[in-house]
């Protein structure tokens, strides 16, 4: 008779009492209805579907913006009274695998007020209107997600490279770049 | 007569290799006799890839990247890190390391600005004030040297504290250092500010108005010398600013002058901050209760703080991991140095390093 390994059974665990939900916090409420209020009426001057989503960023709201618009919408909120945010403080450029993305984070001096605006563009042929004739301080912000992210950006005066010099190839910020890949061009061997 | 009188542009290049353009920067200027028509800066030669190392690097192992990127003023660098992810973190600091913060981080801006007194005015043509500058800062950069062991980049700060513990010895050095340093300070202001060969240099050169300067996205001096009062340690106040009596200084004009002005004035602000956190400082531990793998939650987060020269801010974008998807560092040297295109065209090339000088840059936080 085969001898049966008797597993000595664990005594079952109780269930864990299900922890009550943190309650929200204020902050980050009140930065989603502000988001929200600023989405209607982007909205309905622009066309539904323009602020395609509002998040936050803790007591920041994050607004995700077509990118077709993205100039349009930047200027509204620039010249609009109420929201007047004329003082841009970040200008940032992401490669998630799909797109890429584009944040920045401008304060209104006049209402004391901060909100961040995003947009994305796909990574095969990247492109973006320019904010430059808008914030005059994105020109080399510009200059360099172009360089570091391949992102062009249309109207932008002087659109070259920054960092890298002008016959670099290649965009190294990108996720998919690899520091082998440009060996002629700095003086190595090519990769046989 | 003047019809046929030929005239051609004139390329100077102001090549990466020049003693006033501090560090590595290249200005290529279109000349039109001694007018300037046009300028193109050339930057990039410092550019060591410090975003794209940091997605490899836990937040902890970013710290000495960031001494470099402004290294003349690397306590506030590296609190910027810092700063960052305990503001995504929501991590409560112990008293004695926000107060030693403090006084590290106004200590090095007041070392930040003493450079800045030296090599403009080196710039300009004279050459003691370097002397005098670089002797006073001597005494700050030795009490660094003594807490954290490196005179230039510290890796000072970690997340939840301070790495090294100071001992009642060296805080007392640093109000000793306070007194002696306005001293010397007032010294400087006398034999510099009322010189009428250094005021004609640069009063009325490099102006703008408050809406340009917000339009460029300047910050720090570059932003107060217009008249703009805005300081980040008062408009958002970071760590406990909010415990210390300082002024904010502006000025009117928003040229070179008011600039330098602004930045000699701050000195004293910010020995007022260290002599008041020197005095209050209390007993503690240094480090708070940090875990051992730092993992910020998924999201984004921008925190910035009152540099040396500006806005100074990290962007991360977190995936959840311990290490950052993205690190963008606001550098307020890279933001400000837009400006100067605009501000040279139609001057002579005499006035070009006076305001290429007044904007105060640092070629490791323009390149990054």
């Amino acid at each position: 008779m085969a001898e049966e390994t008797v597993t000595p059974q664990k005594p079952a665990k109780p269930d864990k009492p299900a922890k009550p939900a943190a309650p929200p916090d204020p902050r980050t409420e009140a930065a989603l209805s502000f988001g929200r209020g600023i989405k209607e009426s982007v909205d309905e001057i622009f066309g539904a579907g323009t602020v395609v989503d509002v998040t936050n960023s803790k007591a920041v709201p994050v607004l995700l913006i077509e990118a077709e618009k993205w100039r349009d919408v930047v200027t509204y909120l620039k010249e609009e009274k109420d929201l007047a945010y004329d003082y841009m403080e970040l200008f940032a450029g992401t490669d998630y695998k799909d797109y890429i993305e584009v944040a920045i984070y401008v304060y209104s001096t006049t209402h004391f007020r901060y909100i961040s605006l995003k947009t994305r563009t796909p990574r095969d042929n990247a492109r973006l209107p320019s904010i430059t004739p808008v914030y005059a301080g994105a020109n080399w912000e510009e200059r360099e997600v172009y360089d570091l992210l391949g992102i062009e950006f249309e109207g932008h005066p002087d659109l070259r490279r920054i960092m890298m010099w002008d016959e670099w190839k290649g965009h190294p910020l990108r996720k998919d770049f690899s520091e082998f890949d440009n060996l002629p061009e700095r003086g190595g061997e090519a990769k046989s | 007569m003047t019809s046929t009188l030929h005239k051609e542009e004139m390329i100077l290049n102001l090549g990466p290799q020049h003693p006033s353009t501090h560090g590595v920067f290249r200005l290529v200027v279109t000349l039109d006799g001694e007018q300037i028509v046009d300028a193109d800066p050339v930057i990039g030669y410092l550019h060591r890839g410090t975003e794209k190392l940091a997605e490899g690097l836990q937040y902890t192992q970013i710290i000495p990247y960031t001494d470099r990127m402004d290294y003349l003023a690397a306590m506030l660098n590296n609190y910027a890190l810092v700063h960052a992810v305990e503001y995504a973190l929501d991590l409560e600091i112990p008293d004695r390391a926000e107060y030693l913060r403090m006084i590290v981080m106004e200590l090095n801006r007041v070392a930040s600005h003493m450079v800045f007194i030296g090599t403009y005015l080196l710039d300009l043509g004279a050459m003691s004030p370097f002397l005098y500058a670089f002797i006073e800062r001597e005494n700050i950069v030795e009490l660094f040297n003594e807490i954290c062991g490196a005179r230039l980049t510290y890796n000072y700060m970690r997340i939840g504290g301070v790495k090294w513990d100071a001992t009642p010895d060296w805080i007392d050095k640093v109000r000793r250092l306070v007194p002696m340093l306005r001293e010397k300070v007032k010294m400087i202001d006398n034999l510099v500010s009322g010189n009428e060969i250094f005021l004609n240099r640069v009063r009325g050169i490099g102006k703008f108005t408050k809406e340009e300067a917000l339009n460029y996205s300047l910050s720090g001096v570059n932003l107060r010398s217009t008249g703009f009062r805005f300081d980040l340690r008062k408009v958002r106040p970071y760590g406990i600013y909010d415990r210390f009596d300082f002024d904010v200084i502006v000025g009117e004009n928003g040229d070179a002058l008011d600039r330098y002005t602004c930045r000699l004035r701050e000195i004293e602000q910010s020995l007022r901050i260290v002599e008041q956190a020197a005095s209050q400082i209390p007993e503690g531990p240094v480090m708070g209760k940090v875990p051992k793998m730092i993992r910020v939650p998924a999201g984004e987060y921008y925190a910035s703080i009152e540099g040396a020269r500006g806005e100074l801010g990290a962007y991360i974008v977190s995936d959840g991991k311990d290490k950052p998807y993205r690190l963008k560092f606001h550098r307020p040297s890279f933001v400000n140095l837009q400006i100067l295109r605009k501000l040279l065209i139609g001057q002579n090339v005499a006035n070009l390093i006076a305001i290429l000088g007044a904007v105060d840059i640092v070629l490791g936080e323009v390149d990054g």
